[in-house]
Order: structure tokens, then C-alpha cells, then sequence
């Protein structure tokens, strides 16, 4: 019984990575630079969007409260509704309006911000927050009799909730955490991609360089050789994904436990002793409830990025004999991908945006976004449908335009071939 | 009826022609000798018996059938150029190549216990390839391209490299599988080794067929008109012989020529020229001309000159 090669290489290429000492450390130890990784982009990122001067409707019902303006902060006083102040927010006039209930000074209630953005991951809340206390501060020290009860009341906190408002209704929460998560997935997406694909482009060169690539092609089909080393290679990503994909589920799960851990409770000017519960409160973080769909379509994304990108880098391969002379062909290929990752930033501020959804809709672009997006928001399933569809489509392209080439390439030694020659090569019979 | 035909074969690779409707059949229980120059069209030959490449014209017909997937796993294949996967064990590699020609696992474990045990080898299962000798290497990657039991084996210069104890344990096993009823593709610039080997040649020169048909029948084809002759003496009479168009000197040292006969030159007539300069002759022998030498003709005829590079490798 003749069993299918493509199977077979692909089982040799995935034992013989999968044995290795470089698999386990980088499916042991990628999320911990993963997170490294993101707490600098993280840090430049609130910096960067920091920048901004933000007017603020401030609707005071204790009569007493006067905000300072600050670099940041302009204060305008108003007795509007609040349901005027909404449109007037949701209609760019305002970028957001401050409601200081009764009982704020007195530590019984808490102000509410309202802003078209929601939460964000900037620092704006911290800083709007010590806005407001420093104020009611003052107020509470001129109430009160200075005594123990004045800085046990001071100590109690005062608390912002962020709540974002859309055409839908209001949501209480931040997409902050949502954020991070489509960040986090995104640019594991990114690096995998690039890896795997890399590490199939490498596989391809070594084989050819070291010319056993002759013995293996007179025994199995150069089609099956470039399909097993692509879909051996895919499995061992797959299975180093669902690691890092229960790990990220794990770590949402957590997060509350790991964000209280990680930060300093004096930063937020909550006692040594103060509960996680007060912590998370205090920094406006919500546990992101993202449903197991999120998870799938993260490794399905991933898969096609990876089948796509990785058959055409063993196209490239084929046609050369050392990495560096790879550089020059790769460029335009890693182009969308690239692409992809400086849009990042505009797909998370604006999931719904005529570019975020184009770029998430184009195959060569599509997988980071997408899983951004899908992170974040609810995602129409026909576009994430439509999108893997596409995506999967220009695979099989991929495969008939690489397999053409390889087949010519991984026999090829010499001048390394120009595009116009590998166009040519696709022609031959 | 012969296990592989080329017939009429021609391949293209954009405008350069590298086989040029070509034919001829390998039989079972033969060893047939693929020879010619660099660059002549050997290699595009093999491929297409290898069914690694296609041929733009003709066929290539394994037993009764086109080379195909299924005559792949009939066939072992060891290239000029060949590697190996320099970070696996060679146990497990041998099972790789075993498995890409469809064997069973199980009979896979016997018989490359067996081989490696036949070339000395059986220690080696679980050493790392990089850890193998450049011999060694060959060894193995003679094993695997015989461990599926092939009935047609396609053998690139697989001498190349190894020892004379390996060479020739080598030969041997080629020499069992021909017993055997295999058919055997030798390609090869080891003239010596041609003579040895084949029952077959066949000359490929600028991807066409010059010489082809049994060895024994080519030799005689080309007449005996070569003279070996071993002297003492001033060797300077050799190239008053060439000087005169009556012969041509193959190759020589200060003690031994080659002398080939031209023009209806008599052996007598080389004595004649010979005797004055010479203290004393040990041999004077007219002999049927080594391959080499047929080579050397065969493709100077085709292309009316022979380069050195050409040349030089018939020597080495």
C-alpha cells in the first residue's frame, strides 16, 4: 500500500523539529518575550497618545467643585442634560463630559467620565482622576475637623468609571483589555508568520544547498516535497500556537490577578493592603469576556497567513542557494504583511473603519487585522467568513505558482535567477 | 524486454537544447555505461529516467509503462551532487528515504539492519550523519538507494570520493545486484571504471548519441590500431611520429606511450622511427583502444575539436 509522501515529509519535518531543543524553548519561553515585547509598546504607545488636549464638559452637582485646566485638561461648566451632553460629545464638541455627583466630596459617590473612546490604555484617566481628587481634597480638609476620620476618608479613593458610549447604547467598561488581546494575538500572528515561514524558506535552501534535495525528488513529486515541508513545518506551528492561544485565554482569565500583581497599589494611591478587587477598579481594567470564537478564528488566521506566506518563501527558497540572496526577492513579499503591522495602530483605535475592514478583507493583509478586529469587536461573520475564504483561495494560488517554481528552483545552482527568469520557470512544462 | 527505453527524447531548457532526441535502452542483468563530456546532456538524461524532469518530446518508458510515481519506487537514484540531512541520525534518515519509496516500516528496519551490517556499518544507526566520515557518508547514501531492492538503479559516479578498500567493496555489491537481474545506469569520467563495469556504453556528447551498443562490439568497432609500448630511452621520437601525421600519442611519460595509429600507419613503421632513439623496448603491444581513447575520438569527431575541459576529466 502506497502511502501518501506528502504525509511522510511532512512527519519527517515535524518529528525532526519538534525533537529539538530550539521548539521547546520558544514555545516555553515566546510568551514571556511576547509580554516583554508588548509592555514597550505598550509604554510607547500611552505616551504617544497621551499628546492630545481633551475639553471636558464638567456637569458639577456638589456646586463646590473647580477644576483647574491643565496642559491637558480644559474645563468648561455646564447645567446642560446629560442626554445633550451625550450628543454633544457623540457630535465631536466636547471630548467627553464629567459628572461629580452629590456626595463626592463626601467620599459616598464616585465620578463618571464619559467619552466616545471609552477607556483607552493611555494614562488620561490617571491623570483626570488626580485632577479631581486634588480638588476634593481640598474640599474634604475644609469640612472636616483634621482628625483620623479626614484621611480615612481621603484614603477611600475616589473612583472614575470610564463608559464608552456608541450608537448602540452604553457599555459599561474599557476595550482596553480587548485591545491588548487583539495587540497581543496580532503580533503573535506577525512574528509566527514570519518565523515559520522563514524556517520553511531555510528548510528549503538547506535541502537544496546540501543537494539531498536531488535524492528526495526521485522518490516523491516536488509538489508533495514543497506541500509536506509547508504543512509539517504549519503543524508544528499549530501546535506551538494552541499553546500560546490557552495561554492567552489562560492569561485573560487571569488577568485580573496578574494586573493587581503587577502593579504598585501606592502608584494609585490605595494603601499596601488594598484587594485586588480595588486595585482593578482603580485602574479602570475590566476582565475581557472574549468567547471561544475569538480563539478559533485567531488560529485559523493564523494558519492561512502562515500557509500562504510560507509556500510562497519556499518559492523564493527554491530559486536560491544562500539566505542573503533571499533578502532582495522577500521584500516585496513581506510587504502586505508589514503593511499590516504600521496599521495596527489605526485598526485598534477604529475597528470598523473603512481601512480597518479593507485591510482585514485583503488576503495578503488580512490575518493581523482581522484577528485585531475580531478581538475587539463584533465582527459581521460574513467578513470574517468572506476573509478566510479569500485568504484560503490565494493560498491554493500560492501553491500553484510556488510548486512551479520550486520544481525548477531546488534544481537550479548558479546565477541567481531574476524575476523575469522565475516567471519564465512557471511556464516550462 | 528492457527495463528502461529513452525513446526519442528531447529537453529544452529555454533556447538551449541539453538532449537532443535521444534513444537508448538499459536491459536486465546489464550495466550500462552513460558517458560523455561535461555538459553533454548525462545528467538531463538521468533525470528524465529518474522521472524528476520531463522530457518536451518522446518518452521514457519503464518496462512497459512512462516513468511515473510508481516507477520511482522501483528505482533508486544516487546523484553526482548528493547529500544528506547533516543533523539527523542515520538510522532514522535511511527510514525517511525508506518510507519516500513507500516501504513498510517494518521491512524498512530489517533491511537497513542488514545493509549497514553488509557495508560495515551496523554502529552507526544512531550517530549523527555530521558525525560520519566523508566515506562513511557515501556509504550510507549508497544504502539508501538500494534498500528498497530497486530493479533499476541509477548510479552517478558513485565512486567518487571513496577509498580503494570502499571502492571496491562498493563494486562488489554492484557487481551481486547486477547477478541479481538488476538493471544498472552507470554514469561515470572514470574511463577504467567504465571498462570494468559495463556490458553497455552509451556516448552523449552535446545532447546527442555519438557512440552506443555493447562494449565489447564498440571496441572492436574501432579497430586495433593502438599501440602500448614501454622504453628506454629518449622519448623525443614521439613527436617526430606526431610531426608526421602518421600517428597520435595518447598519453605518455618518459618510459610509456599510447601511440594510436593513423592514416593506415603500419606498427612496423613506429618501430622503424622508434629504434634509433631508444636503448630498448620492454613492450610493443597493438591492442583494441581503451575507452578513453574512443572517447576522446568520438566526441573530437562529433565536434571537430575536443577542449581541455572536455578532455581532462577522461584522464582523471
Amino acid at each position: 500500500m502506497p502511502r501518501n509522501k506528502t504525509f511522510v515529509v511532512a512527519k519527517n519535518e515535524f518529528m525532526k523539529r519538534v525533537k529539538t531543543r530550539w521548539f521547546v524553548f520558544t514555545t516555553l519561553l515566546g510568551p514571556m518575550v511576547l509580554i516583554g515585547f508588548m509592555t514597550v509598546i505598550g509604554f510607547v504607545t500611552a505616551s504617544a497618545i497621551e499628546g492630545g488636549e481633551s475639553t471636558i464638559a464638567v456637569l458639577d452637582q456638589t456646586g463646590r467643585m473647580e477644576l483647574d485646566d491643565s496642559d491637558s485638561f480644559t474645563f468648561v461648566a455646564t447645567v446642560d442634560r446629560e442626554e445633550d451632553l451625550r450628543n454633544k460629545v457623540l457630535n465631536d464638541e466636547y471630548s467627553g463630559y464629567l459628572v461629580l455627583p452629590e456626595g463626592l466630596i463626601e467620599g459616598t459617590s464616585g465620578a463618571r467620565y464619559y467619552s466616545s473612546e471609552g477607556g483607552g490604555i493611555s494614562s488620561f484617566n490617571w491623570d483626570l482622576e488626580r485632577t479631581i481628587r486634588d480638588v476634593v481634597r481640598l474640599e474634604r480638609l475644609e469640612d472636616q475637623n483634621v482628625s483620623r476620620e479626614v484621611f480615612d476618608i481621603i484614603d477611600a479613593g475616589i473612583n472614575l468609571e470610564t463608559i464608552k458610549i456608541s450608537d448602540e447604547g452604553e457599555e459599561e467598561g474599557s476595550t482596553a483589555a480587548y485591545a491588548i488581546v487583539g495587540a497581543i494575538m496580532g503580533f503573535l500572528i506577525y512574528i509566527t508568520m514570519l518565523i515559520y515561514g522563514s524556517v520553511v524558506m531555510q528548510g528549503v535552501i538547506q535541502e537544496k544547498m546540501n543537494r539531498v534535495v536531488e535524492i528526495i525528488i526521485s522518490s516523491v513529486r516536488p509538489f508533495q516535497l514543497l506541500m509536506g515541508k509547508v504543512l509539517g513545518i504549519g503543524a508544528m506551528g499549530l501546535v506551538q500556537m494552541s499553546f500560546w492561544a490557552g495561554l492567552i485565554a489562560a492569561g485573560t482569565f487571569f488577568s485580573g490577578t496578574l494586573v493587581s500583581m503587577i502593579v504598585d497599589p501606592a502608584n494609585l494611591n490605595l494603601p499596601e493592603t488594598a484587594s485586588q478587587e480595588e486595585i482593578l477598579a482603580a485602574t479602570n481594567f475590566n476582565i475581557p469576556d472574549l468567547g471561544p470564537e475569538v480563539f478559533i478564528w485567531f488560529v485559523l488566521f493564523f494558519l492561512g497567513g502562515y500557509l500562504l506566506y510560507a509556500t510562497l518563501f519556499a518559492g523564493v527558497g527554491s530559486a536560491v542557494e544562500q539566505q542573503q540572496d533571499a533578502q532582495s526577492l522577500m521584500l516585496p513579499l513581506m510587504m502586505p504583511i508589514i503593511v499590516s503591522i504600521v496599521f495596527l495602530q489605526a485598526v485598534i483605535e477604529a475597528p470598523n473603519s473603512t481601512l480597518s475592514v479593507a485591510l482585514s478583507m485583503f488576503p495578503f493583509t488580512a490575518p493581523i487585522p482581522m484577528v485585531v478586529r475580531v478581538a475587539m469587536i463584533d465582527v459581521p461573520f460574513w467578513q470574517v467568513g468572506l476573509s478566510f475564504a479569500l485568504l484560503m483561495a490565494s493560498f491554493v494560488g500560492a501553491v500553484w505558482v510556488s510548486s512551479r517554481i520550486y520544481r525548477i528552483g531546488i534544481l537550479s545552482y548558479g546565477k541567481k535567477p531574476s524575476l523575469k527568469e522565475m516567471i519564465k520557470w512557471m511556464r516550462y512544462a | 524486454m528492457p527495463i528502461l527505453s529513452i525513446e526519442g527524447v528531447t529537453k529544452r531548457y529555454g533556447d538551449f537544447t541539453a538532449v537532443n532526441d535521444v534513444s537508448f535502452t538499459a536491459q536486465p542483468g546489464r550495466i550500462l555505461g552513460l558517458l560523455g563530456p561535461n555538459g553533454a546532456g548525462k545528467t538531463t538524461a538521468i533525470r528524465m529516467a529518474a522521472y524528476i524532469t520531463i522530457p518536451d518530446e518522446g518518452q521514457v518508458m519503464f518496462g512497459d509503462a512512462k516513468v511515473g510515481p510508481a516507477s520511482q519506487e522501483r528505482m533508486g537514484y544516487l546523484p553526482e551532487e548528493r547529500g544528506l540531512y547533516k543533523k539527523m541520525k542515520v538510522g532514522e534518515q535511511l527510514m525517511y528515504f525508506a518510507e519516500l519509496k513507500g516501504m513498510d516500516r517494518k521491512v524498512a528496519r530489517e533491511k537497513i539492519k542488514y545493509w549497514l551490517e553488509r557495508v560495515g556499518a551496523l554502529d552507526w544507526v544512531s550517530k549523527k550523519t555530521n558525525e560520519l566520515s566523508k566515506g562513511m557518508q557515501q556509504k550510507m547514501q549508497f544504502v539508501a538507494t538500494i534498500l528498497h531492492e530497486p530493479e533499476l538503479l541509477i548510479l552517478d559516479e558513485p565512486f567518487s570520493g571513496l577509498d580503494p578498500i570502499n571502492a571496491e567493496l562498493l563494486q562488489d555489491v554492484i557487481m551481486e545486484l547486477k547477478d541479481g537481474g538488476r538493471t544498472i545506469l552507470f554514469a561515470s569520467h572514470r574511463m577504467e571504471q567504465v571498462e570494468q563495469l559495463c556490458d553497455d556504453i552509451c556516448l552523449i556528447s552535446r545532447g546527442e548519441i555519438v557512440v552506443n551498443g555493447a562494449l565489447n562490439e564498440v571496441k572492436r568497432r574501432y579497430g586495433k590500431n593502438t599501440i602500448l609500448m614501454d622504453f628506454e630511452g629518449n622519448p623525443a621520437f614521439l613527436d617526430t611520429l606526431e610531426a608526421s601525421g602518421a600517428a597520435r600519442i595518447g598519453t605518455r611519460s618518459t618510459r610509456h606511450a599510447e601511440i594510436n595509429l593513423l592514416n593506415g600507419t603500419r606498427p612496423k613503421a613506429v618501430l622503424e622511427v622508434a629504434m634509433p632513439h631508444v636503448q630498448d623496448i620492454t613492450r610493443f603491444e597493438l591492442v583494441e583502444p581503451p575507452m578513453r581513447e574512443i572517447f576522446v575520438r568520438a566526441v573530437t569527431e562529433q565536434q571537430g575539436h575536443i577542449d581541455e575541459a572536455d578532455a581532462a576529466p577522461s584522464i582523471a
